[in-house]
Order: C-alpha cells, then sequence, then structure tokens
C-alpha cells in the first residue's frame, strides 16, 4: 500500500501548510473541501475546469484592463473649469507633489501587480490548457501566488466611491467609462482568485512535465 | 514509516517538511535545498520568522503616532484650507452627517490597523511565551487579520484620488502631506509582518488534548 516516490516520500501523506499536522490523503469529491483536523485550514478541495475558466477570466482581464486605465474614471467640473482623471494620474500627481513613495505603492498595487498578476494567469492557464513547453511555468506561479493579496483594485474602486461622496457637494462630477471598465475588471479578478486552485494547478504541473518528458 | 499517521504527527516531527510554495512533502534531510517541482527554497519553518515579525511589527506600532498626528493632506480654496490628519477628516465627514462613509473610513483606517497590531501582538507573544490556549481561535484570527489588513490603504488610496482630481488652481486644490506616507508605511509593516509570521510556531509548542481525538482512533475505521 506505501506508495514511496522518487525521493521517498509516501505519495499518500501530506501536511497542513498552517499548522504542520501530518495528514494521510484521501479522494475527495468534487465540491468537497478536506479540512484539517486539528487547525481547521482547507487543505485542498477540486475546482472543475480550472485552467479553462481561469483562461477565459485572464482574456476578459487583460482585454478589460485597457479601457480602466486609458479612460477616465472621473471628471469634475467647477466653475467652468474641468478636470478628468485615469488611475495612472492618481500616483502622477503624488509624485509630483513630492509624496513618491505613496505614489509608487498607488502605482504597484492599482496598477503593476494586477496588471502583472493578469498575465501570469494567462501565461499558466494558456500553457496548461494548449499543452505549450511554459519554461516559466513555476516562475509564473510563485510570482502569482506571492502577489496575492498585494492587489489592490478593490480597495482603489471603495477610494473611488469615497471620493465621489466626498466632493458632490462641492462639484458637478461626471462618471466615466473608466469607473464601469474597472469595476467588471474587479468581477474577473475577484472570480479569477476564486478558482485559482493552487494545490490542484501544480498538480496539473507535475502532470504536464511528465507529459511532455514522455513526449521527447 | 507508518502507514498511517496519528492525529499528533507533524511533518516535522515525523521527518517530513512541507514545501510552503506548491505543498508537496519532501524529507526534513532536504532543508535548505531546492523543491524539486517549484524551485523555491525548501524549510521546515519560515527562517527568521519571529525576529522578522517582530521588527516589522514594532516599526509599525513607532510610526503609527506619526502617521496619525501628520497631516494627510490639505484642501485649499482661493487661499484657504488648513491641513488635516486621519482623525481629523473623519471628524470633518461626521460633522457634515456623512455618517456611513465617516464609518468606513474610521473602520479602515483606524479600527483595522489597531486590531491587526493588537492581534500580530498576540500571536508573536503566544508563540514567544509558549501559551497553550485558543490556538485553533488564534490560526482563525490570523487568517482574518491577514485579509482585512489590506483594506487600511483604503485612505491612501482617496488621497491619490482627490489629488489627482482636485487640481483647479486658484479655485480649489488639494495636495498631499507626509503623514500620508507614514501612514502608507505603517499599512506596509504591518503586512511583511504577517507575510514572515510562520502560523505553524503557534502548534509547535503546545498541542491541546482537547482539540484532538483519542490516539487510539485508528483513521482506518473512518474511511
Ligand atoms: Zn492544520
Ligand atoms: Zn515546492
Amino acid at each position: 500500500m506505501v506508495n514511496i516516490a522518487m525521493h521517498g516520500t509516501p505519495e499518500h501523506l501530506t501536511a497542513c501548510h498552517e499548522c504542520d499536522l501530518l495528514i494521510e490523503q484521501v479522494a475527495n469529491q468534487p465540491g468537497e473541501d478536506v479540512i484539517c483536523p486539528r487547525c481547521h485550514a482547507r487543505l485542498y478541495y477540486t475546482t472543475p475546469n480550472s485552467i479553462e475558466r481561469l483562461l477565459a477570466l485572464s482574456v476578459a482581464g487583460l482585454i478589460l484592463f485597457i479601457p480602466a486605465n486609458i479612460f477616465p474614471i472621473l471628471s469634475l467640473r467647477v466653475f467652468g473649469q474641468s478636470q478628468s482623471e485615469i488611475i495612472l494620474q492618481s500616483a502622477m500627481s503624488l509624485y509630483e507633489g513630492g509624496l513618491a513613495l505613496v505614489a509608487l505603492l498607488i502605482l504597484l498595487f492599482a496598477v503593476v501587480v494586477p496588471l502583472f498578476q493578469l498575465i501570469a494567469l494567462f501565461y499558466i492557464s494558456s500553457t496548461l490548457h494548449y499543452r505549450w513547453e511554459g519554461r516559466l511555468l513555476r516562475q509564473a506561479m510563485l510570482s502569482y501566488q506571492h502577489l496575492r493579496g498585494w492587489g489592490m483594485l478593490e480597495i482603489f474602486l471603495l477610494g473611488v466611491l469615497i471620493s465621489i461622496i466626498k466632493l458632490k457637494d462641492i462639484a458637478d462630477l461626471d462618471i466615466g467609462l473608466g469607473l464601469y471598465s474597472l469595476g467588471a475588471l474587479i468581477v474577473v479578478i475577484t472570480l479569477s482568485s476564486i478558482f485559482f486552485n493552487p494545490h490542484q494547478i501544480w498538480h496539473e504541473i507535475d502532470l504536464h512535465r511528465k507529459q511532455r518528458y514522455a513526449d521527447d | 514509516m507508518t502507514d498511517h499517521p496519528s492525529p499528533r504527527r507533524t511533518a516535522r516531527n515525523s521527518g517530513y517538511l512541507l514545501c510552503i510554495d506548491c505543498e508537496k512533502l519532501h524529507r526534513i534531510s532536504q532543508e535548505g535545498q531546492h523543491c524539486d517541482r517549484c524551485g523555491a527554497r525548501l524549510h521546515s519553518r519560515i527562517p527568521n520568522s519571529m525576529n522578522l515579525s517582530w521588527a516589522s511589527l514594532l516599526a509599525g506600532i513607532l510610526l503609527f503616532l506619526p502617521a496619525n498626528l501628520l497631516p494627510i493632506m490639505t484642501f485649499k480654496s482661493f487661499g484657504q484650507g488648513e491641513p488635516s490628519t486621519i482623525l481629523g477628516g473623519i471628524l470633518h465627514l461626521l460633522e457634515q452627517d456623512m455618517l456611513m462613509i465617516g464609518l468606513v473610513v474610521l473602520i479602515a483606517s483606524i479600527v483595522v490597523p489597531v486590531l491587526k497590531i493588537i492581534a500580530l501582538t498576540i500571536l508573536l507573544c503566544t508563540v514567544q511565551f509558549r501559551l497553550q490556549t485558543n490556538l485553533r481561535q488564534k490560526t482563525m484570527m490570523f487568517r482574518v487579520v491577514e485579509w482585512i489588513g489590506r483594506w487600511s490603504m483604503l485612505d491612501i488610496f482617496v488621497i491619490g484620488i482627490l489629488v489627482a482630481l482636485v487640481q483647479l488652481g486658484n479655485i480649489a486644490h488639494i495636495e498631499g502631506n507626509s503623514g500620508a506616507t507614514a501612514f502608507a508605511i505603517v499599512v506596509l509593516l504591518t503586512m511583511f509582518s504577517a507575510i514572515a509570521f510562520d502560523t505553524r510556531l503557534i502548534w509547535d509548542n503546545g498541542m491541546p488534548e482537547a482539540d484532538l481525538p483519542p490516539e487510539n482512533t485508528d483513521q482506518k475505521d473512518e474511511r
């Protein structure tokens, strides 16, 4: 019964990533979570069609990223003067005002990280779906996993809503196409983080690599 | 090598270590080597976890005061206007009967960072002083804190949006102030502290009997 893998680790064993309890792997039904008996962390679960969903969502996200970043999210009119802004300008204005670090953080959390995560997700899902070579699969997975939590578009959107309420008595505000695109982009990113099942994708990467070795 | 792990055995005391990045199980002798599946460096516990986590947290606590005392932004209209702090901005919202968003900003900018600092202090003390109570609740608290901590960036985004939008020369303009930098660093430091913290350390010292099924319950019977 004991199945010794290449490095002398029995394949039916795993450990809880939150409390280190050694656990015997059991086959789980789709939709059924396997929970750590000691700390109640979710150990593994099955996401049906995970790769296909992630592929579709990452393409949608990359497309939506463009209008969300090139069209104004808000425009403000006071005494005939008007001012509109795109996401990037929040960072630029702060930089010009001397708050370079805050500007850099906004640039990273609201633009760079979400874009990089979408690209990594597209790379991972397309490589696994179309069985491409995928030399950077490991790096793409590690970067996506380590960047989870650092993309903050949904917090940025709440910031926009608060700004609207703060300014609505002082000036006339127009909501731009950028804001609607941003809303849609956040839905897509949230769904993709729900369907991103690391345990399952690493397993697919194992299979992918074995298949490619077999082909050679 | 046991066929059926007992509920009290950890990977570490059974001679294994788990790759934290891809969750593949390795022999503990591979400590410091690279994982053959994901390429990350293998460690049974995050190296220097306690030192890094304490250092980031204490630095965050120190900066929390200037972050709240220094002005974060200034609204100027026709040459008039004074710099405001985080708390000042919240009070201003409450005065203007904007109760809902006043509360949202209060929770994101003050309540969440304070709770996060308290929670991380409790967790670090649990490991430091080998406390053995409510470990499951503490693990749960860590998950919550890790998830809500990032929402403290809300006020930083609001400042960025207002500064970019309200640039109407003499009529009205908003500029950011140094309190915003201090506050952003506080949020960053508490996020670093949570990342450096290894939840497995909570469980290393204590294995409360009450939380576990009795030793003689063989897992074979359950399946
Ligand atoms: Zn556990
Ligand atoms: Zn690994």
